[in-house]
């Protein structure tokens, strides 16, 4: 599998908007210039929120080339999704995402990470992991991360030899 | 306000905005980075200044920012042309920027442009 497939590709929202989605595999698979993807880190300031009671929170990140939608899930202790967990993990989630959600506050400079899913045609990241930056120049060492991963990474296709000597240490774990 | 309908605040340097330039639209939604020079509580505007450069900033809509002159705020918002040309930007966030290294944000947003517009180019190809 491409190594792209199982990181948290650090796109500019402008390209986290544009990734394709292939609706037919399973799970579903988002691509970016033909590689596949599926957890995205975005950093960039809260500039909305909206609160559904204890289900969860939709909020948008805009780090200036683009506004990602963004949802945290607070259903954690209703969901039946979660019934077979261990009640002590679903719990300790539970009061993580609770946290995360009163940290994403309009206008702070949120990093968030988490999976690429799509709601109505529209691509967003369920959030896994929030974190509020105090540090001022968070946004522009972004910025500067993403351009050159895209640049020196994610554009550039691996070997053919890359990719089977990869799939052999996985098979070996 | 409806998530769908925000824009994302393009980002601009103070020395972008000037009558005949693409960014000076009415309504254009904008991420702009200065020094608070002036704060009127009363009517709830701000100035920032870069440079010789300026902008009066609407903070009626902002909530728990407090507001220092001399410190570096960026503000996302939409641009509000008035009458005699004079632009006011009604921002819907504000954040404290103490800090930033302006000149590293500056070079930073031309790289970002180039990115932008070659990536877009590539894909339109």
């Amino acid at each position: 599998m491409d190594p792209t497939y199982g990181t948290h590709v650090k796109l500019l929202a402008f390209d986290f908007l544009s990734l394709t989605q292939k609706s037919s595999s399973d799970p579903i698979c988002f691509y970016r210039k033909g590689r596949p993807v599926s957890r995205a880190e975005t950093v960039g300031v809260v500039v909305s929120r909206e609160r559904k009671g204890d289900k969860f929170l939709k909020f948008l990140v805009d780090d200036g080339t683009g506004c990602i939608p963004c949802i945290l899930w607070l259903n954690h202790l209703n969901s039946p999704y979660f019934s077979r967990c261990n009640p002590s993990d679903v719990r300790l989630m539970a009061d993580m995402a609770a946290g995360f959600a009163e940290e994403i506050k309009l206008g702070a400079l949120a990093r968030v990470r988490g999976r690429i899913t799509s709601y109505r045609g529209a691509l967003q990241i369920t959030v896994s992991d929030v974190f509020v930056e105090r540090d001022p120049n968070a946004q522009i060492s972004y910025w500067l991360d993403s351009i050159r991963l895209a640049v020196n990474c994610y554009n550039v296709l691996p070997s053919p030899n890359f990719l089977k000597h990869h799939h052999q240490q996985n098979h070996k774990r | 306000m409806a998530s769908s309908s925000i824009k994302p605040g393009i980002l601009v340097s103070l020395q972008d905005l000037y009558p005949s330039s693409p960014f000076f639209k009415q309504g254009a939604s904008l991420r702009v980075t200065g020094k608070l020079q002036e704060y009127s509580v009363e009517a709830a505007i701000a100035v920032i200044v870069d440079g010789s450069c300026r902008l009066k900033i609407d903070t009626r809509h902002l909530r728990d920012l407090n507001l220092r002159i001399g410190s570096i705020y960026q503000f996302i918002g939409e641009l509000l042309i008035q009458s005699n040309n004079e632009a006011i930007l009604e921002a819907r966030v504000g954040r404290n920027v103490d800090g930033m290294d302006l000149n590293l944000y500056y070079q930073s947003l031309q790289l970002l442009r180039q990115f932008q517009s070659n990536h877009t180019s590539d894909q339109a190809t």
